[in-house]
C-alpha cells in the first residue's frame, strides 16, 4: 500500500481544498474527504488500476457531496444570514466582497455550486464536468448559467465595479 | 469586460481567497485511518492477527521503497548548504522548468520527491501572479526515520490567517519575516509555519513524521525553521518533465505545470507523469496536455505526429488528441474544446523524449 500512501499523501491537500470549495466549511470538508479516503483504501487495487486515480477520486467527493445527507449541511446552507441586497457600506475590502460571494455560493443548489467550482476552481472544462456529473455538457452551461445569475443578484454596480479594479 | 466576466473574476478570486480554511490533511488523513483500524478491530481475531502482520509487512515494504535511490533522489550534507537540482535527462533536449523558489537547505538523508508543482495562473486580475508560486513535497528518509515534508505559497492568505492542526500558532521572526509556527511531537501536523512572502501573502513550510511514528519536536522545528531560513527567491531548481512544450501557439501561455510520482507504477521506479495546463491564464485554461496510459487511447486514427501514431476522440465538442507511445511507454493527451487542428499545431510543437 505504499502507493496508496504517496498516492493520499499528494493528492489530499488538492482533494482538502476541492471539498472546501464545495462545501464551504471546513469540517464538512474534512467529513467528505475522510468518508471518500476510507473507500479509496478499501478498494484501492480496483482503484489504483484506473487510468486516472485523481481523477476517480475526486468523482468520489464530488457524488459524497452531491448525496451529502447529514443534516448539518442543510443547516448550515439554511443558516445563511445573506442579505438579498447588500450594503455598500460593507464593502469597504476586497476581503468583504469576497466574503459576500462566498456566503452567496452557500445558497446555490449543491449541484450548481459543484459545476461552479470545477468551472471556476479546478478549471475544469465543461465537458469534463459532464463526464464527472454524469450529464449533458448543455446542463452543465445550464447549471452555470442559473449560478451565475443567483450570484449576481444583489450586487450593486459599485462592487462590480470594485471587483473589476481589485 | 461585461458583468458575467466580473463575476467570474470575482469567484475565481473568492474561491483562491479561502483555500487557507481547507482542513488539515494530516488530521483528516489520521482520522481516516482510526476508522479504517476500527473496522479492521470487528474482524475475528486470527483475521485481525493476520491483517496486522499484512499492515506492518506493508509499512516496512515502505521504507525500504522509500529508502530506494531513485532517479529524482538526492541526498542533502546534514550541515553544508546544497543546491537542490532535479537530475536532468540527457537523452533529449527537453527543457527544464524552473520553480519559482529554491530550498537550499534540505534536511539530511535521502530526499524522494513526490511532487513538484506550479500554478502559473494566479488571481483573475493578476494571471501572471501565481496563487501557488511552486510547491515541493517529498520524504527524507534518514537511519530509518522519514520526514514529510512539504512547502509551498500560498499567495492569498497571510500568517496570520492561518489555521494549524493543534492549538493556536506563535509568532516567529524568520531572516526579518514574520511568521507564525506551531509545531507538536506526537500529533498530526508536526512543524508547521507560516512566513510571510515578500511578494504577498506566505510560505508555508510542514515537517512531519511518517504516519504512525514520532519524532522529536525539536528535530521538526530545527528542520522546518531551517528549510525556512534558506528558502531562496528567485529560484533556480529545475526539473525536468517527461515531455516539453516547444513553442506555443500565438496567445497561448503555460498556466500550471505538475511533476509527480507515477502513483500508477511501482514505487522507486515510476517516472513522474507530467501534466501542463495552457492557455490565457485568466479565468479557464483551455487546453490540457498529460501523460497518459496506453489503456487511455481511445479513438478514431489520425494523422501521424512526429512520427508518432494518434488517436482522437470527440466527447461532445471536447476533443482528446492522444499521441500514442510519445513518452517512454505512455501516450501524451492533448484536450480541449478547440479544433482537432488546434491540438495538432500543438502536438507537432512538443519536445518529445529521442
Amino acid at each position: 500500500m505504499a502507493d496508496y500512501e504517496n498516492f493520499v499523501r499528494a493528492e489530499l491537500p488538492r482533494l482538502l481544498r476541492y471539498a472546501t470549495m464545495l462545501t464551504g466549511e471546513r469540517e464538512q470538508a474534512a467529513d467528505l474527504v475522510q468518508d471518500v479516503l476510507v473507500k479509496v483504501y478499501r478498494r484501492w487495487s480496483r482503484i489504483s488500476d484506473a487510468d486516472h486515480p485523481d481523477r476517480y477520486v475526486l468523482r468520489m467527493v464530488t457524488n459524497g457531496y452531491l448525496s451529502w445527507r447529514r443534516s448539518r449541511a442543510a443547516r448550515v446552507v439554511a443558516a445563511g444570514d445573506l442579505p438579498d441586497e447588500a450594503r455598500p457600506g460593507d464593502f469597504a475590502s476586497d476581503h468583504a466582497l469576497r466574503e459576500d460571494m462566498w456566503q452567496r455560493l452557500a445558497r446555490l443548489p449543491r449541484r450548481q455550486r459543484a459545476v461552479v467550482v470545477l468551472r471556476y476552481y479546478e478549471q475544469s472544462p465543461d465537458a469534463e464536468i459532464a463526464d464527472l456529473l454524469g450529464c449533458a455538457q448543455g446542463t452543465v452551461r445550464a447549471h452555470a448559467h442559473r449560478a451565475l445569475a443567483t450570484l449576481r443578484n444583489g450586487l450593486t454596480i459599485e462592487q462590480m465595479a470594485q471587483a473589476k479594479e481589485s | 469586460m461585461d458583468e458575467l466576466t466580473e463575476v467570474e473574476k470575482l469567484l475565481k478570486d473568492t474561491f483562491t481567497a479561502h483555500e487557507h480554511i481547507a482542513p488539515d490533511s494530516d488530521q483528516v488523513l489520521a482520522d481516516a485511518r482510526e476508522r479504517i483500524q476500527k473496522r479492521r478491530a470487528v474482524l475475528s481475531r486470527p483475521l485481525a492477527v493476520a491483517a496486522g502482520v499484512v499492515v506492518l509487512t506493508l509499512a516496512a515494504v515502505t521504507v525500504v521503497l522509500l529508502n530506494r535511490p531513485t532517479d529524482k533522489a538526492q541526498v542533502a550534507g546534514p550541515v553544508t548548504t546544497v543546491q537542490p537540482t532535479t537530475s536532468v535527462s540527457t537523452e533529449s533536449a527537453i527543457p527544464e522548468l524552473t520553480m519559482p523558489y529554491s530550498l537550499d537547505w534540505l534536511p539530511p538523508g535521502e530526499v524522494d520527491y513526490l511532487v513538484h508543482r506550479v500554478n502559473i495562473g494566479g488571481t483573475a486580475e493578476d494571471p501572471d501572479t501565481p496563487i501557488y508560486g511552486g510547491e515541493y513535497m517529498f520524504n527524507v528518509t534518514n537511519n530509518g526515520q522519514v520526514l514529510y515534508v512539504d512547502v509551498q505559497h500560498f499567495g492569498m492568505s497571510t500568517p496570520d490567517e492561518a489555521a494549524f492542526k493543534s492549538g493556536p500558532g506563535s509568532p516567529v521572526t524568520i531572516n526579518g519575516l514574520h511568521g507564525v509556527e506551531s509545531s507538536v511531537s506526537d500529533g498530526p501536523g508536526g512543524y508547521e509555519l507560516y512566513l510571510t512572502h515578500p511578494g504577498g501573502g506566505s510560505m508555508y513550510v510542514g515537517v512531519s513524521a511518517e504516519n504512525g511514528t514520532t519524532a522529536p519536536a525539536q528535530l521538526l522545528i530545527d528542520t522546518g525553521r531551517r528549510i525556512a531560513e534558506h528558502i531562496r527567491f528567485p529560484g533556480d531548481t529545475r526539473v525536468t518533465p517527461m515531455f516539453g512544450l516547444g513553442e506555443l501557439p500565438s496567445g497561448m501561455k503555460m498556466c500550471t505545470f505538475d511533476l509527480e510520482k507515477g502513483f500508477d507504477s511501482p514505487p522507486g521506479t515510476a517516472h513522474p507523469s507530467t501534466s501542463y495546463q495552457l492557455g490565457t491564464c485568466d479565468t479557464q485554461p483551455t487546453i490540457n496536455i498529460y501523460t497518459a496510459d496506453e489503456r487511455d487511447v481511445t479513438g478514431t486514427a489520425g494523422q501521424p505526429v512526429q512520427g508518432h501514431e494518434t488517436r482522437y476522440v470527440d466527447e461532445s465538442g471536447y476533443l482528446k488528441l492522444f499521441v500514442v507511445d510519445a513518452v517512454k511507454g505512455k501516450s501524451v493527451a492533448i484536450a480541449g474544446s478547440v479544433p482537432l487542428a488546434d491540438l495538432y499545431d500543438i502536438g507537432n510543437r512538443l519536445i518529445l523524449p529521442n
